[in-house]
């Protein structure tokens, strides 16, 4: 299973994609601030079915759950405990 | 070496670039050479690094709203108002529930007058529009692109047994009119979901058959279409909206510019639907109106609907002149007054100041103007006198309730930039065809068709083939004919002999340089 280094690396490629090149850290906001737009929750979404087989349909989604790194990691280790 | 020939060699040289479909070199008469590029599809493609980009894009979009639906709000959201999604730009929060609710209801209204009686709408949603105008009709189609979206439709149509007898649902997308004979609605809605198309082809094909399915004396509704031409307006009031006071003119510059940049939606001059008229010969008429309501939201301000008529006569105008109102400056008051003087008589009043957004494109000028160490704080300060100046478009519409014996049409048709709009007074005992007058609406000039539409997730890719098309002439050309500037056009502006309409490409580069 990938880990918060591998999330870390996937956010940062996609600030990078839209022209954000500034710092990030594990707690910044990325959808509520701006930062990403609604539609790159998207990427994030389909990255996290497919390397960590989080199913939202099943889960519902939530784009406060999401919203940074640290959160992201978090809904990777909640749904690793309850599978 | 001659103009021409100078235009000639550096057209030949912009040609063998395979990122140029087609190209033009215009002497500006001060600088040197401007060029003008239709770049190729495939090429940015290419570049883009993916097969087929409209196709992710749309399939992101279906994501997005799949997503949407799965919240636990979305599950209790009420019968016909299911809000979730429609987040402001300023705010990053949902839109307040009653300014979505006025926004709906004024679209039903403008749609029911239209007289619909058998409706196919394009991306129903969750079904906002559906429950309202379904059971006024005999026949009511609904097609959306997301599963999980039209579950919540069906979900509703279970608890309404006398509106689902009428109401038919699809799982397609709008490019998809498999099985749908010619004439067979007549009306077809799309409303707010054109800027969720990747690209205007994409969108005139879907109005190609939208127009074909339609009988004659029907209409395609196109509603809460984007507005290209207060693009940069609108970046620049989002950015100062979440500018903080300590930010400065330069900075701000630099978000305004990115989020054009970055546009992920497609937005639409009006010119694009008028140019329509040209393209299909069903089409007889296209009316562009601002939306109307009192909500101060993104909707209001910078979005619009286009009604297209198909094959219905029209007659000819009986508006002799427009007045214009930026020389004359006329107030409510004084429209009154005019309304009571003439009271047998069409009245046409164009370019009246739009109070919904002064304060906006005081906000756009100021930053563009003002040195780059001035803070927002400073430039919020000067911004207020703004706010006081124009006539908010729903004082004039309210003209129409107030007793004054006219029905009121407002038109944004002209494409101004400065987001003014047109009036049209019509006595109300005159009208033949009573929502729908015949107009003739002041329209833009032939710079305005040479750039109808963004290229929705491609400003990017679009900046990159300038910097190929730059390095690229200046490998291959004498010093001073390497042109000065690059503008990417959907097409090259002819005169009616066909050539190149040089002044029509230069006006469109100056608006542009403007915003």
């Amino acid at each position: 299973m990938k880990g918060k280094a591998e999330i870390h690396e996937f956010v940062r490629e996609l600030l990078t994609a839209s022209g954000d090149d500034g710092p990030l850290t594990d707690d910044d906001s990325l959808l509520l601030s701006g930062r990403l737009q609604s539609i790159d929750a998207v990427e994030i979404v389909v990255f996290l079915e497919e390397n960590f087989g989080i199913d939202f349909a099943q889960i519902g989604f939530d784009r406060d759950e999401i919203d940074s790194i640290d959160l992201i990691f978090a809904l990777t280790q909640a749904t690793a405990s309850a599978n | 070496m001659q103009d021409n020939e100078a235009q000639g060699a550096i057209e030949k040289i912009l040609y063998m670039h395979p990122g140029v479909r087609e190209a033009a070199a215009v002497d500006d008469g001060r600088d040197g050479f401007v060029a003008f590029v239709v770049p190729d599809q495939s090429f940015l493609d290419g570049i883009s690094g993916r097969g087929s980009a409209g196709t992710t894009l749309l399939g992101k979009w279906q994501k997005t709203f799949d997503l949407s639906q799965l919240s636990k709000e979305a599950a209790s959201a009420p019968v016909g108002l299911n809000t979730i999604g429609w987040n402001s730009s300023y705010t990053r929060q949902q839109i307040p529930v009653e300014e979505i609710k006025e926004w709906v209801e004024n679209t039903v209204e403008d749609i029911l007058l239209l007289s619909p009686t058998s409706v196919y709408e394009i991306g129903c949603g969750t079904g906002m529009l559906l429950m309202r105008i379904a059971p006024r009709c005999e026949r009511y189609v609904g097609v959306d692109f997301s599963p999980v979206v039209l579950s919540r439709v069906r979900e509703q149509l279970q608890t309404t047994p006398a509106i689902a007898e009428r109401v038919e649902i699809m799982e397609r997308r709008a490019d998809d009119f498999d099985g749908l004979d010619e004439n067979t609605f007549d009306t077809v809605v799309i409303n707010s979901v054109v800027q969720y198309f990747p690209s205007a082809a994409y969108l005139t094909g879907v109005l190609e058959n939208a127009i074909r399915i339609v009988r004659p004396g029907g209409h395609v509704y196109v509603g809460d279409v984007r507005s290209l031409p207060l693009l940069h307006a609108f970046a620049a009031s989002v950015e100062l909206f979440q500018a903080s006071d300590e930010t400065n003119g330069g900075e701000l510059r630099d978000r305004i510019r990115r989020r054009v940049e970055r546009e992920q939606e497609l937005v639409l001059s009006p010119a694009y639907f008028l140019s329509l008229r040209e393209r299909f010969p069903k089409l007889s008429r296209v009316e562009i109106r601002p939306i109307r309501g009192r909500a101060d939201n993104e909707m209001s301000r910078y979005r619009y609907e286009a009604i297209l008529h198909i094959d219905r006569e029209s007659g000819a105008s009986t508006v002799d002149e427009f007045l214009d109102c930026a020389e004359r400056k006329f107030s409510l008051d004084e429209i009154r007054s005019m309304l009571a003087q003439n009271p047998n008589k069409r009245i046409g009043i164009k370019r009246i100041q739009n109070a919904r957004i002064a304060r906006d494109l005081a906000a756009l000028e100021a930053v563009l103007d003002t040195d780059a160490e001035l803070t927002m704080g400073e430039i919020r300060h000067t911004l207020d006198e703004a706010a006081e100046k124009g006539i908010h478009p729903q004082d004039i519409l309210d003209l129409e309730t107030q007793g004054w014996g006219f029905s009121v049409v407002l038109s944004w048709a002209a494409c101004r930039p400065d987001g003014s709009y047109d009036a049209c007074f019509v006595p109300a005992d005159s009208m033949q065809e009573a929502a729908m007058p015949a107009i003739g609406w002041p329209e833009p000039d032939a710079s305005e068709f040479a750039c109808t539409a963004n290229a929705p997730g491609k400003g990017r890719l679009r900046k990159e083939l300038v910097e190929h098309l730059a390095a690229h002439c200046s490998q291959n050309l004498p010093l001073e004919m390497v042109p000065h500037d690059y503008m990417l056009v959907d097409k090259l502006t002819l005169t009616p002999n066909g050539e190149i309409d040089s002044r029509a490409l230069l006006g469109a580069r100056t608006a542009s340089c403007r915003s």
